[in-house]
């Protein structure tokens, strides 16, 4: 029947499994999140293109060549013989190219005549004549510029040694030399993105670091300390959070002048705020807690309570509120760069981008999409990866 | 036996503020006027229902909350006005065991933490070994392994966790441990483990006790006197066969006359005193005996005048105005 089990054939079966961390519970549950994942490889990419792209695009973010201005990513590329192509500006000039797709720059001009509406290239030795007089003759008198004759091939004619060549007879091609185009200047878009890029983060770094240091400690005191202090302390933080952002960039202009120190100076003036009453409102629930009362009880010193025992358990909400306040600083250094409070020239940020695109709009959509959209992927990362930090960092799922 | 701890006239009352500008003020008498005493080595038990300033007197003790009168004195020495830096020393010799076990331990810190903030804070170890090896001293002390050590407090059950709490109090070597209701929030079976392991420790090291709860047959079973509260109040203290087998307060007796008898014949011929009514809110407790309102006994001078302890024979006390 049942016999007690010889202790000793049990041998040392003890459990020593090595238990999870808390950052490790965390790690595994975010893996899971795809959304998240996608988001942190984005950041990582954008981080890594903004710290080293700009080393491997082989432009700097001021250099300009006007000749090559206004060059979108993708070009149609017209066939003058011989292996020459040219590409035909909406400015009315030709540009000498490879069938690759770099731009060669602009061809020797022979004659330029403004009367007549022509302009006499000399190619590798032959002679291109860019003829865009039928431009005028195709519009008659009064009549607006339309969408049926915006097209620029119905506005100019190519004689190639006199002989008219087929203008319709274009390829397609990305453009080799510049990949995300010229700006108004000449200047290389791409590099100028990931300049911005660099801005950005620099921005939502400075934004978060505040955040942590600043916001944290001015609510983790006025939390712990309660009664008089808080309430004046954050009776401040009141004042600060009711003045106009906008108010105090202008205003801290007429102190400094405008630029990255300004956008940053303001971020950390202003961004802590929100930070600093969601963690006094977290350590005003923990401090009633008894594992408080356990340390007060042992004799540990305030700061080690603040530092030890209630930042680490609001640790969870205050990480979630460092990632989503990243993608707001980003987002408010574009807009005061766009509105003209950022970056000044030749220094470029997404908003100063944006807004030197916005004259070319219609012509060339190209320069306003670009930081466009790097702002959008970097806020969306930014937020997919806070949505999916706050997932797993919730405590509700822990227990 | 000299006395470790002796509390006079404590009162703790806690201020809300209500009103424009908040100008009214009222007081919470979480403790008023209590006054007791616990010697080398004695178990003190303190019972009372829910919300009768037992807990609140433990962490007053403690200095936790800064006491409103009244006066402390561990050791022979007035710690009542001690700053928290005079009170270090002392929070070496007194130590608490909070209630909650899953809210009394922090769960972003290991066992090892946890148990080693105590031996920190008060530098009790020279070396990291020898703090290591306190740390698992402990741990086998309460029943636990001391490879626990490196894990987090929600890996152990209640009782465990409990047992961690414990060892957090017993790693400065305290002479003192305020028992806020260890064993409340625990099951019947672990209950009889943690108050058997608290008696052994108090064999082998000579702790004193402050025992606070509600369970009574837990309080008889391990305290030498019983101190009985009601409404921030103490109304009557005695060892504790006298208490229990002659309760001399018409609440004491109320209250003890509520412990279940396992023994159906007794269980059935014992007379159950029910109390009317509510507790009184302690904003606003009725004048003279806080316990008149629902006392059997209610005389005329129970409405004016407060009965203060007066001590019947030895060293049991009653504040009742029947014994005068």
């Amino acid at each position: 029947m049942w016999e007690p089990i010889n202790k000793d054939l049990l041998g040392g079966a003890q459990e020593t499994r090595k238990s999870l961390t808390y950052w490790q519970d965390v790690w595994r549950r975010l893996r899971q999140n795809i959304m998240a994942m996608t988001g942190l490889i984005m950041i990582i990419t954008i981080a890594l293109l903004a710290v080293f792209g700009p080393m491997f695009s082989g432009f700097t973010y001021s250099e300009q060549n006007t000749a090559l201005a206004n060059i979108a990513p993708n070009i149609e590329l017209t066939s003058i013989g011989d292996g020459d192509y040219v590409f035909v500006h909406n400015d009315y000039k030709l540009i000498n190219a490879t069938s690759e797709g770099e731009l060669l720059g602009a061809p020797e001009i022979i004659e330029d005549n403004k009367t007549a509406k022509f302009i006499l290239y000399n190619i590798n030795g032959k002679e291109v004549k860019f003829d865009y007089s039928i431009a005028q003759k195709a519009r008659t008198k009064g009549s607006k510029v339309t969408e049926t004759n915006s097209d620029m091939k119905t506005k100019y004619d190519i004689y190639v040694d006199g002989q008219l060549i087929d203008k319709y007879d274009v390829q397609s091609i990305w453009n080799k030399t510049y990949l995300l185009g010229t700006d108004n200047l000449g200047r290389d878009v791409w590099t100028r993105v990931l300049y911005g890029a660099r801005i950005s983060l620099t921005v939502g770094l400075v934004a978060s670091v505040v955040n942590l240091f600043i916001g944290v400690l001015y609510g983790g005191i006025a939390g712990y300390e309660g009664g008089k202090v808080d309430n004046i302390m954050m009776r401040i933080v009141d004042i600060i959070n009711s003045v106009p952002l906008l108010l105090i960039v202008i205003l801290l202009m007429v102190v400094i002048e405008p630029g990255l120190q300004t956008i940053i100076l303001t971020i950390g003036l202003v961004y802590w705020v929100g930070m600093a009453r969601l963690v006094r409102g977290q350590v005003l629930s923990l401090k009633e807690q008894e594992f408080v009362l356990a340390a007060r009880a042992l004799g540990v010193s305030k700061a080690k309570i603040v530092i030890k025992h209630l930042i680490p358990n609001a640790i969870g909400p205050i990480v979630v509120s460092m990632m989503m306040s990243i993608p707001s600083a980003i987002f408010t250094e574009a807009f005061l760069s766009f509105i003209g409070l950022g970056v000044s020239a030749p220094e470029a940020s997404w908003g100063t981008l944006a807004n030197d695109a916005l004259g070319g709009i219609r012509s060339y959509p190209y320069q306003l999409i670009v930081p466009s959209v790097a702002i959008a992927l970097t806020m969306f990362a930014f937020n997919f990866l806070g949505d999916g930090l706050r997932d797993a960092l919730d405590p509700r799922l822990r227990k | 036996m000299s006395n470790l701890l002796e509390v006079q006239d404590l009162k703790k009352y806690f201020t809300k503020t209500s009103g424009l500008l908040k100008k009214t003020e009222q007081h919470v008498k979480a403790v008023d006027n209590v006054s007791f005493t616990v010697a080398h080595g004695e178990t003190l038990g303190l019972v009372g229902e829910s919300g009768c300033g037992k807990s609140t007197t433990g962490r007053t003790i403690l200095k936790l909350y800064q006491p409103t009168s009244g006066k402390i004195v561990f050791d022979g020495v007035d710690i009542t006005n001690f700053t928290e830096k005079q009170m270090l020393p002392y929070r070496k010799k007194m130590q608490m065991i909070f209630q909650d076990p899953y809210a009394s331990l922090n769960g972003r810190m290991t066992i090892s933490d946890i148990i080693g903030e105590a031996i920190d804070t008060h530098k009790v170890a020279t070396s990291a070994k020898d703090r290591d090896d306190m740390i698992a001293n402990l741990l086998e002390r309460v029943g636990l392994m001391k490879d626990h050590a490196s894990r987090y407090p929600h890996e152990f059950s209640g009782g465990q966790r409990q047992r961690i709490g414990i060892a957090r109090a017993l790693a400065v070597n305290p002479e003192f441990i305020i028992c806020d209701e260890p064993i409340s929030a625990l099951d019947v079976s672990i209950q009889a483990q943690v108050v058997n392991m608290l008696e052994e420790i108090q064999r082998k090291t000579g702790v004193g006790y402050l025992f606070i709860a509600h369970d009574l047959s837990m309080v008889k079973h391990i305290s030498n006197r019983i101190g009985v509260m009601y409404l921030g109040q103490l109304v009557e203290i005695g060892d504790r066969d006298k208490v229990y087998s002659n309760p001399e307060h018409p609440y004491t007796k109320a209250l003890l006359s509520a412990i279940p008898i396992p023994d159906p014949q007794s269980e059935k011929s014992k007379s159950r005193i029910v109390l009317q009514g509510d507790v009184p809110s302690p904003l606003n407790p009725p004048s003279g005996c806080h316990f008149r309102t629902r006392c059997q006994y209610c005389m005329k001078i129970c409405k004016e005048v407060e009965p203060v302890l007066q001590t019947l024979e030895d060293n049991h006390q009653v504040a009742c105005h029947l014994f005068s």
